[in-house]
């Protein structure tokens, strides 16, 4: 399917969707219009819950705060001076600018560099507890528990605000549907699936995180505005807990990271709840909290994916069908030598390693690291279990890891950096266990890659993906390139390691980090991988760091073999130098390793498990 | 001074009371529990049916843990088990079962607020300052829960498995313990002492169905800043409750109300260990 | 986007339950139909079903009467949540749906707000029969409870008789709570007392320790409290009592029942309102006699939140016999007109669409019950509403 075909499919659906909405009063009776006025709204911000939660993996229950920004701007402005025109857009300002403000005060406390999914949680459930309380202490001012009423506002039909709120629904589902399916929604979905390989990727996700949280404000808070200048009423519980966990619940039953699930779910679950909570008012809560929590544990996607996918299902018992394999949607291309974007290469060695020490507590990881390595260097690191190599590779790839020392990377002190910032600089590390993008596709996976350096599309999907030309001899010695559109959890372990192998050099890395590339690959795998490797240093230049316990491997391809013992340096020579060292040997088997000896005696190989 | 020092070692009690329950789940499993106010809840109601039933109000508490443990097993077994691979969507169940522990007790015992009898009344003197003795009591049963939880850790082959399973759960697996029983117990034994804590503030509060709920805030925050420590938690309810009783006293107590959450929000923003050492 | 189709077929999912519901009300020309608005779930359920009762007897009394120009009458109960949002929907139902004549009911406030702009679309008249914390209007409603204007004058002037100078104020800091409390704050200050703290905790507080150790500190002669209903209130009492302050206590959001069932703290606190269950009049006893035959064991005790609701119903009565028609326009300006004979008195809302009220003074006794110590005639609601007759 073409690009234009994808997003003019998209569009007729939205312009469907609003041939309902407009067809809607004449259909419905005027209780209906009203009730479903506002559960429109409610559902547009159930959609930025979507987008926080299903899409970002950010579980908040705060997103009636700036629901209630926008509601409380339109309320305090329409009740304090007049209702003209002009001060309608000063409260829309008001309301946008507001939850803008309260977003970037949350992003800054929820968002950081480190912080963990579940104190971004909690911090959005304190948030409305905090607004609750302000609203209840503003007196006469906010209205207090009574909020705001009889105050003016535009003088539209019922059908108009029906529409109004319709249409507002229709077009933030249909952008928000368009982002998520762009290259840079895919982003949203490789945050949730693995941060810390976005990070590694040089992505700073959080001010992605912080964006999108701005974003998902400002529909609230438009959102909010439409609501209270149609109720002509703001009361201190929109912006609640209650209505914020409220928005958590439509989202899970409708089925969270559909968009339209949530935007479902908020429509049918308030419309009911409407008819039936009058009659059943303790019954109709008990039953929505039996089967919210039956969703959460046994159908965590929700009840709308369920509904699209009995009929599939049934079909399938009918008829089955073989798996057809995706046409790949994206073509690979080498990205012209021109256009390489990679780290300018500075004065002096790629990286040097001066003092570095890490502490956790009392416990010395590594102490006292000195190091320089050179462009086109292929430098081994060696040594037993809990030498510290690991660690040195963390030191090297994040600014805030080490406890001492100084860490320049083609001539920039690397600082404090958070990894994001290290990749800037010219660094690329590929972690031990293959560490990529699970639920999306090898093409998807590259792509995300690539984000740093071409800036991807908000609303198109590009169909054509450059890759550097070292990214692109990885992929088609593995054979990764006839697996485009395979999801990467099913590819085999070998692949998933070239994968990520590709996806760091993508990023055009001058100092190239590995940590032990080859454990649990054939034997065939081994040397293709060796093979890339030297190339890579000899032809592209690049400074490689490689954590390696096959010492055969390491005869093979390095030029140099650093011996990590006990956290600090015992030996920095040439391959010859180090298997001869009886010091090495004493580490190894003072260590209880299998021991040096035996790990450089010839191997047929193929067998072998990584330590 | 005296009266201030007063209310601020006694609200540090009766946080450290209503947060332990909480810690100890949050330590083991690394999920935070939700449910932790209706637990709450449940055993405030494990007080009123004792007191209701002529028994002696002292009794409430064990009845009271042996509700929120019953109640807690249930919702290890059914709820919390299948979700162990999906943190984010335990707090949500749990937060979800907390509004079927408050409609079914509403259905069961009505929305009105109810009461049950004090086991101690009146005030006693104290430093020349005649001050309520049910919250001086408290002070008591929080030292006697802290130590008793601190025995039961330091001093029990359950308790060295179950800080084994707080310090690295797959190295402890690996070791033969088995982490699934340590965490059902440790969920059980953490909803026992959410109903203790529930049947404790009774005598202060009212017993309603949302009982709890004021309460869980605080209680996540002091959990978040305490770590997986009886310790520091005990060291944030002092700090953090006196924080509060401060602000309470010489701004407003409507501040006060806030000041534990939005104080633990910032000290995990600057230092996201909090109240834990390294 | 269908809005349209996909409820429906979601109703048919939820089956017999929602099956039955969707048969709505026999809508005919010759009944008239009550809606009543009011918090079965939320904050107000407990105070609700003794309220639905109320106009429960008073429609069974009026349709064994003929009913209202002959026609029949039937109510239509509707949760509002005792919120802003249920409200919108009960509101919505009543007036859209179920098509009422007339809407009676106790609500919070906020679930009133949030009513008013929606009975202002549907144009029909509104009786709002909760005491709160004054000053809300609009061309459809009446209100025939009490305000602070009124309730707070019998407490002071008790406490000013009794020797007290100083007074220490606590709310919940809502709206009532601070209408209330500033209400009594220049009251006491233009009749010579003086307030020596006046404190707010947030509306679901529970713990009180710290303004009870201000006003340990402050050592007032009498408090007077207004906090939120319930919990709050409760605690409050109980921390009061157990701290062991013995000023004069005056409780301005206590009802009957509550403190009642509060047991030995309750002694002692002076309550003030338009009605207690020991009014002594033929009315009040009829009223009594008439809840105990038809609700029995089941019966909820009648209170100053309930009585309002029965009188209304009968204020209503009396308005449409008056206009001749149930039309909007013609009953709204009769309601101002009527008088109803009810257990509270004779009331007329005739002040700018609020009521002068009889208000008593009580307190609570050892056994629970009150005592009406003083009783107040036709105490005026003062200046509620200008701009309205």
């Amino acid at each position: 399917m073409t690009e234009a075909r994808r997003l003019s499919l998209i569009l007729a659906a939205a312009l469907l969707a609003l041939a309902a909405i407009f067809a809607g009063p004449t259909v419905l009776d005027t209780y209906s219009v009203n009730v479903l006025t506002r559960s429109l709204l409610y559902a547009a911000v159930a959609l930025t819950v979507d987008l926080l939660w299903g899409y970002l993996g950010i579980l908040t229950f705060g997103q009636s705060v700036f629901f209630a920004c926008g509601a409380y701007a339109a309320g305090l402005v329409f009740t304090h001076m007049d209702f003209t025109p002009g001060n309608a857009a000063l409260a829309l300002a008001l309301g946008i600018g507001a939850a803008l403000f309260t977003a970037a005060i949350v992003g800054w406390l929820a968002f950081w560099h480190g912080a963990s999914a579940l104190y971004a949680s909690v911090i959005t459930l304190v948030l409305p507890i905090v607004a609750t309380q302000l609203l209840y202490s503003g007196g006469t001012f906010t209205g207090s528990s009574s909020g705001l009423s009889g105050f003016t506002s535009f003088d539209l039909s019922t059908e108009a605000w029906f529409w109004l709120a319709g249409s507002f629904l229709v077009a933030m589902t249909t952008l928000a549907y368009i982002v998520v399916q762009s290259d840079a929604g895919r982003l949203l979905v490789a945050v949730r699936e693995n941060e810390q390989r976005c990070k590694y990727l040089g992505l700073n996700t959080s001010r992605l995180k912080i964006r999108v949280y701005l974003a998902c404000a400002v529909i609230g808070a438009v959102a909010g505005y439409i609501y209270a200048a149609y109720a002509m009423v703001v009361a201190p519980e929109l912006a609640g807990f209650v209505f914020g966990t409220e928005l958590v619940i439509w989202t899970a039953l409708g089925g969270r990271g559909t968009l339209l699930g949530p935007v479902f779910g908020a429509l049918i679950v308030d419309y009911e709840s409407a008819q039936l909570s009058g009659n059943f008012p303790f019954v109709w809560q008990l039953i929505i909290g039996t089967v919210f929590v039956l969703v959460i544990v046994a159908f965590p996607r929700g009840l709308l994916p369920m509904l699209f996918d009995l009929p599939r299902r049934l079909l399938g018992l009918l008829r089955p069908r073989a798996a057809v394999a995706r046409p790949a949607r994206v073509a690979l291309a080498t990205l012209d030598a021109a256009q390489t974007q990679g780290a300018e290469v500075g004065n002096g060695p790629a990286l040097a390693v001066t003092g570095v020490a890490r502490r956790f507590g009392s416990l010395t990881v590594l102490d006292g690291i000195d190091f320089k390595a050179r462009a086109g260097e292929l430098v081994s690191l060696v040594g037993p279990n809990g030498a510290g190599k690991t660690t040195l590779m963390r030191c090297i790839a994040d600014g805030a890891e080490r406890s001492a020392g100084t860490i320049i990377v083609n001539g920039h002190d690397i600082g404090r950096r958070p990894p994001e910032a290290c990749v800037a600089l010219g660094v690329g590390r590929k972690f031990q266990m293959a560490n990529v993008f699970e639920t999306l596709t090898v093409a998807e996976c590259l792509q995300i890659a690539r984000a740093r350096h071409s800036r991807p599309s908000l609303w198109r999907r590009a169909q054509r993906l450059p890759l550097p030309e070292a990214a692109m001899h990885v992929i088609a010695t593995t054979g990764l390139d006839r697996q485009l559109s395979t999801p990467a959890h099913l590819l085999s372990h070998g692949l998933k390691q070239a994968l990520e192998l590709s996806m760091v050099l993508a990023l055009e890395p001058r100092v190239l980090l590995l940590d032990e590339p080859t454990a649990g690959l054939t034997k065939t795998e081994r040397m293709q991988i060796g093979a890339i490797l030297i190339d890579l240093a000899k032809k592209q230049g690049l400074c490689v760091l490689l954590v390696e316990h096959d010492l055969d491997f390491v005869r093979e391809i390095s030029s140099r073999v650093i011996v990590l013992h006990q956290g600090r340096i015992v030996l920095d020579g040439s391959v010859e130098e180090v298997v001869a060292s009886e010091l090495v040997k004493q580490v190894y088997a003072g260590s209880g390793h299998a021991g040096i000896a035996h790990e450089t005696a010839p191997k047929t190989g193929g067998q072998e498990v990584p330590a | 001074m005296i009266a201030q020092t007063l209310d601020i070692v006694t609200t540090a009690a009766i946080l450290y009371a209503v947060a332990t329950g909480l810690l100890l789940v949050f330590g083991v499993m690394k999920i935070i529990n939700f449910a932790h106010g209706g637990l709450m809840t449940l055993g405030g109601y494990a007080a009123l049916v004792t007191t209701q039933a002529g028994w002696n109000p002292w009794l409430a508490i064990p009845v009271a843990a042996l509700f929120g443990g019953v109640a807690g097993m249930a919702i290890e077994r059914f709820v919390v088990r299948p979700l162990y691979a999906r943190p984010l969507d335990a707090i949500l169940a749990t937060w979800g079962l907390s509004i079927i522990i408050g409609q079914v007790i509403t259905i069961a015992f009505g929305r009105g607020v109810q009461f049950t009898q004090a086991p101690l009344s009146g005030t006693l003197d104290l430093f020349g300052e005649s001050y309520s003795a049910y919250r001086l009591a408290l002070v008591g049963i929080a030292a006697a829960l802290g130590l008793a939880l601190t025995a039961l850790l330091q001093g029990t082959r359950l308790g060295l498995e179950t800080r084994a399973v707080i310090m690295n759960e797959d190295l402890a697996r690996g070791l033969g313990i088995n982490s699934a029983l340590v965490r059902f117990l440790t969920f059980t034994l953490g909803a026992a002492l959410a109903g203790v804590a529930g049947a404790l503030i009774t005598p202060l509060s009212s017993v309603d169905p949302n009982m709890g709920v004021p309460w869980l805030v605080n209680a996540f925050m002091l959990v978040l800043v305490s770590g997986a420590s009886l310790l520091s938690l005990l060291a944030a309810c002092l700090v953090l409750g006196g924080a509060q009783v401060l602000v309470a006293t010489h701004f407003s107590p409507v501040l006060g109300g806030l000041t534990i959450a939005v104080l633990a929000a910032v000290i995990l923003r600057i230092r996201p260990k909090g109240f834990a050492r390294d | 986007m269908s809005t349209l189709r996909i409820p429906h077929r979601r109703l048919l999912m939820a089956g017999a339950l929602a099956a039955g519901l969707l048969a709505g009300p026999a809508l005919a020309a010759d009944t008239v139909t009550i809606g009543i608005p009011v918090g079965l779930s939320g904050a107000n359920s407990v105070v609700a079903p003794s309220v639905v009762q109320s106009a429960e007897l008073a429609v069974e009394e009026i349709n064994a009467k003929g009913g209202i120009l002959g026609k029949k009458v039937v109510l239509e109960v509707a949760d509002d949540a005792s919120g802003a949002a249920g409200a919108q929907k009960a509101f919505d139902s009543l007036i859209f749906q179920k098509k009422v004549d007339v809407l009676i009911s106790m609500e919070t406030s906020a679930a009133r707000n949030a009513g008013l702009p929606i009975v202002n679309r549907g144009k029909v008249p509104y009786i709002y029969t909760s005491f709160y914390e004054g000053r809300s209007c609009s061309p459809f409603m009446y209100v025939n409870a009490w305000v602070p204007d009124q309730q707070v004058a019998p407490i002071v002037d008790f406490f000013k008789k009794e020797g007290a100078k100083t007074y220490f104020l606590i709310g919940s800091d809502y709206a009532f709570g601070r209408g209330m409390l500033a209400f009594t704050k220049d009251y006491i200050e233009k009749t010579g007392g003086k307030i020596v703290g006046d404190e707010y905790a947030p509306m679901d507080a529970t713990d009180w320790t710290a303004i009870l150790s201000k006003v340990k500190a402050a050592n007032p002669d009498a408090i007077i409290t207004s906090t939120a209903g319930g919990a709050p209130n409760v605690t409050l009492t109980k921390q009061l009592r157990a701290a062991g302050i013995k000023a004069l206590y005056g409780n301005l959001a206590v009802d009957e029942g509550t403190a009642k069932s509060m047991g030995a703290d309750a002694e002692g606190i002076y309550i003030s309102g338009s009605y207690f269950t020991n009014i002594d009049t033929p009315a009040n006893k009829a009223f009594l006699a008439a809840m105990e035959t038809k609700f029995g064991k089941d019966l909820k005790t009648p209170n100053d939140l309930s009585v309002p609701e029965y009188e209304a119903v009968y204020a209503y009565k009396a308005a449409v016999e008056k206009a001749g028609t149930t039309a909007a326009d013609k009953v709204i300006p009769a309601l101002a007109e009527v008088a109803v004979e009810g257990p509270r008195g004779t009331i007329v809302m005739n002040k700018q669409r609020h009521a002068p009220l009889t208000m008593y003074l009580g307190q609570v006794k050892a056994d629970g019950s009150v005592a009406i110590m003083s009783s107040f005639k036709d105490v005026d609601p003062g200046d509620q509403c200008p701009k309205l007759k």
